[in-house]
């Protein structure tokens, strides 16, 4: 052991325990997980819905996220389909965001001067949401930990003022400073692992979304959540457009890991969730305004 | 204002510029105010008017300060008064801010409430007048001498002297500003940290990590030796693409389990750094062996039919399509059983996981995937070169099926595209067709293909049905293709008059006008030759003029001893040169053709060609067309620019 660490945190539910208290103190209303399937911290309503307008908010919360194709049977010692983000919202943007979010790690007792920690250029973007924004990938001795992007878009619409949204990949964070060769071999606490904790997830699900998930009735699926949430959009009643704006994109998920969705048609596909997202940004702002 | 030395520095979290030689301020000039004319302004008697006094005060002077001005509207008086120059460091101040506004971005962003955009948020300024600090206010941030070391390794807030020291008190808080000195602390850094291996060389990664680092140093991790199984193409791939490593090589030159790292930071003394990195790559190893495992559980052949599912372009259908009509286009050139069995696997790896992780392997992979299917050689060969030349100086496909192939794939692309109206102009050239076409003629110019140009055209509009009609497809793709086979000529050192004279003849194929070319360019100096272009020219124009209907010619009418002789020195070529032009021998039927050089001299001096009368003037048109249908057979040699008549056309 190298001692890497200058306190004793040794388990993944104390590192995200200790993450979320800093961003606590910091000011920040500490949320809980959305409990639709998401790709992303992103697309939680807490963001979403959060970046857009004027008002200034301070949000943070885990987020179980769901990547199909990531899943790799339990085998990668890196990727797995459904990952935790730790996701930050600071709107407005501070001006010292980046040294704040400097502070969190050294929270978490990572010693910066005696490793290779860099900002690199890196400008993240989601098709399906309509958003976008600049900012850098954030990697540890050659491990991309953390998302950071200054915001610009969000369902299409311009963000004014400009949030910094700071995205934790907590696996790769807690395989690092505790040392792990595999994602799998974390403590969740002193008795488990992070293996007995989700392995047989990773398997089954990788299973499913390779090999099982019907084509048929995800397409179906695809098409009644759109419509309902069109139906709800039409409406006005836009937080439950979202929801199922989101389960559409769960569901064009699937169906590219399933291999059924050609290049001409997941252009088309995007744009028919994009949409959702728009017409949802855009009457949420204009409903504020 | 002139400096002498402008010098740009930029890290990832600075730009800086050091200008030397500046002046201390403006150069003084003169003010001339206006006063009142002349006529107004003394009176008849020649003392000032009240108006000139008037003047004089407003200004603050005595008349007597006050001088006359000749304009074009009569003389007036003036006042001169010398203006002192600015102090360059109030021109700075004022104008560094507009100059940072001025840049543009490929990409901006808005990071506050101001609409101000930039490429990343400005946090500060440093900005000194030799050791003074030139003060402005720019987006909220107050210039001063404040600025940031390294963002772990030095200090927060450091103060700059002066100029001169502002470089040294960076790199006393680890950070190189000059890009040159990180250049060289990698290259450095490389040599040493490979030892005994040798680093692939990589001019763009370099370029890469210097500006990605502002202390870069080199360190060398280790992977697992069981991944060499892995073929080597993906390994560097994951490698250089998603990790920025350098990669590293045997004696052999066989890859080897380790790579160069390199690092914002001074060293890693405990290791911890290099163990970072190392589990970052056996991840990324481990995802490439997952695809690499995977993805050959389905063979290529499978894999076809599923090309339809990936589109090629909107209006030019699938994969699958392009694969049916590349089929049918090798078959056209004739390239035998390998060059079709290459065609209808070479674009199934699209399908693959690896291709879709690493797209710049598409081609690669396909043939490293036929290669373990056991294909034969010259089948997974072509497949994996198909997609050479990418840029003008890469390699070409390494056997004559590849070059056939990729051949075939350009065409397809250029012909469909030009088919839908999707034709490069300017700036604009979405699929690249230009770079396509290059690479199309430095194909057409290795390959022994026979089949002209105009052949290839019409055999790929055949896989097509058009939306433009086909024969206006043909002579837009034409005089593409022809364009790009000029750029690659002249490249290839051949001048502009040789290019046209061998253009103008028609173009065959690629590599025999390349040829015919060759052999002009080493003759056309000659004095012979350089004489009988004019007499070629000449008589170019003289048919050229004439409009009416040249019969053959007819022995029984050359009279003048000077036509009889020509004819008979045409006579005796004429085979000879054929002889020549089958066996591809250019530069010596060029030089048979030169050696009537005087006949032809004489018959001009001798001989009236346009006679009024009719039958000998035919006839004597008819001599003259074989003869330069003689050379047409070659190039077309008037085109030649002669010594002094350099616009002689």
């Amino acid at each position: 052991m190298l001692g890497l660490l200058d306190n004793n945190m040794r388990t993944f539910q104390e590192i995200v325990h200790n993450l979320g208290e800093f961003w606590m103190e910091y000011g920040c209303v500490m949320q809980q997980p959305y409990d639709v399937e998401v790709g992303a911290g992103t697309m939680h309503p807490e963001t979403f819905f959060r970046v857009l307008g004027p008002q200034p908010y301070q949000v943070a919360y885990v987020q179980p996220s769901r990547r199909p194709t990531d899943g790799r049977y339990g085998e990668n010692p890196n990727r797995v389909y459904r990952h935790y983000q730790l996701q930050v919202i600071l709107k407005p943007a501070p001006e010292d965001v980046q040294d704040v979010y400097l502070d969190s790690l050294r929270a978490l007792g990572i010693p910066l001067e005696k490793n290779d920690l860099r900002f690199e250029e890196d400008n993240w973007e989601s098709p399906t949401l309509g958003a976008w924004g600049i900012g850098w990938q954030v990697l540890l001795n050659g491990l991309e930990i953390t998302q950071f992007t200054y915001f610009q878009q969000a369902g299409g619409v311009d963000l004014y003022p400009i949030s910094a949204e700071i995205t934790y990949g907590l696996e790769r964070i807690a395989t690092f400073i505790t040392e792990k060769e595999s994602v799998y071999d974390l403590s969740w606490n002193d008795r488990f692992t992070y293996g007995d904790v989700r392995h047989r997830e990773e398997c089954e699900f990788s299973r499913y979304n390779f090999e099982l998930a019907d084509k048929q009735m995800l397409f179906q699926l695809f098409d009644l959540y759109e419509q309902e949430s069109l139906r709800c959009l039409e409406a006005d009643c836009l937080l439950p457009a979202y929801d199922y704006c989101l389960k559409c994109s769960h569901a064009f998920n699937l169906l590219d890991s399933r291999g059924a969705i050609s290049v001409t048609e997941r252009v088309g596909i995007i744009n028919r969730v994009r949409n959702l997202a728009v017409g949802i940004a855009q009457q949420y702002v204009k409903g504020n305004e | 204002m002139k400096c002498e030395g402008l010098k740009a520095y930029c890290t990832p979290r600075r730009l800086a510029i050091i200008a030397r030689g500046l002046p201390e301020r403006c150069p003084d000039k003169e003010d001339v105010v206006s006063g009142p004319p002349k006529s107004v302004a003394f009176g008849s008697d020649g003392l000032p008017t009240r108006a000139a006094e008037g003047f004089a005060r407003k200004q603050g002077v005595s008349v007597d300060d006050l001088n006359l001005l000749t304009t074009d509207r009569g003389e007036y008086l003036v006042l001169r008064r010398l203006v002192e120059g600015e102090p360059l460091p109030d021109i700075l101040g004022r104008s560094i801010p507009e100059i940072i506004a001025s840049i543009s971005w490929p990409k901006n962003m808005y990071w506050k409430e101001s609409r101000f955009r930039f490429i990343r948020p400005l946090r500060w300024f440093v900005c000194l007048w030799n050791d003074t600090e030139i003060g402005f206010e720019f987006e909220g941030v107050k210039s001063g001498r404040t600025t940031r070391g390294h963002r772990f390794l030095g200090e927060a807030a450091i103060p700059v002297k002066d100029v001169d020291t502002y470089l040294s008190c960076l790199e006393d808080n680890f950070v190189l500003a000059d890009s040159a000195d990180r250049r060289n602390r990698i290259a450095e850094g490389l040599r040493s940290a490979a030892g005994t291996l040798k680093v692939r060389e990589d001019e763009e990664l370099l370029e890469t990590v210097v500006y990605l680092n502002e202390y870069p140093t080199v360190l060398r991790g280790d992977f697992d030796e069981s991944f060499l199984h892995i073929p080597e193409e993906v390994l560097v791939t994951v490698m250089r693409f998603h990790q920025k490593y350098f990669s590293l090589a045997d004696e052999g030159g066989h890859l080897a389990s380790s790579f160069l790292t390199v690092v914002n930071t001074d060293g890693d003394p405990d290791g911890r750094i290099k163990k970072g990195h190392e589990k970052v790559l056996q991840a990324r190893l481990e995802d490439a062996a997952f695809f690499w495992k995977t993805d050959q559980k389905q063979p290529l052949q499978e894999r076809v039919p599923d090309l339809e599912h990936v589109l090629f372009q909107e209006r030019l259908g699938s994969y699958l399509e392009k694969t049916n009509r590349l089929r049918s286009i090798c078959a056209g050139l004739g390239g035998g059983e390998d060059l079709e069995t290459a065609a209808f696997l070479c674009k199934a790896d699209l399908t693959t996981d690896m291709v879709r992780e690493f797209p710049e392997l598409q081609g690669i992979m396909g043939g490293l995937y036929a290669c373990q299917e056991g294909y034969p050689e010259a089948v997974w060969r072509a497949v994996y070169d198909h997609y050479r030349p990418i840029a003008l100086n890469d390699d070409l496909p390494r056997t004559q099926t590849g070059v056939l192939l990729s051949i075939a794939d350009r065409l397809d692309t250029i012909v469909g595209c030009f088919g839908v109206d999707i034709i490069p102009s300017g700036s604009r050239d979405p699929f690249g067709l230009r770079r396509q076409a290059q690479g199309l003629v430095a194909l057409l110019l290795s390959s022994a293909l026979e089949m002209p140009m105009a052949e290839l055209i019409r055999m790929a509009q055949r896989q097509f049905s058009t939306e433009r009609p086909a024969a206006d497809v043909f002579e837009d793709v034409q005089s593409f293709l022809e364009k790009r086979v000029d750029y690659i000529f002249q490249r290839e050192g051949l001048s502009h008059d040789v290019l046209r004279a061998v253009m103008s003849s028609g173009l065959t194929t690629v590599h025999d006008a390349f040829r015919r070319a060759e052999a002009l360019a080493e003759i056309k100096g000659e004095p012979d030759f350089e004489a009988l272009a004019v007499a070629f020219k000449r008589t170019k124009n003289i048919l050229n003029k004439f409009e009416g209907e040249i019969t053959p010619l007819e022995v029984s009418k050359l009279v003048e001893a000077e036509e009889q002789e020509l004819h008979s020195a045409c006579e005796n070529l004429r085979l000879r040169v054929k002889d020549c032009v089958e066996q591809k021998d250019y530069g010596t039927a060029l030089r048979l053709i030169a050696g009537i050089r005087t006949t032809v001299d004489r018959f001009f001096d001798k001989v009236l060609v346009m006679t009024d009368d009719a039958g000998l003037r035919n006839n004597r048109l008819a001599l003259l067309k074989e003869i330069s249908d003689l050379f047409l057979s070659i190039v077309d040699i008037s085109e030649i620019v002669q010594e002094g008549d350099q616009n002689g056309k």
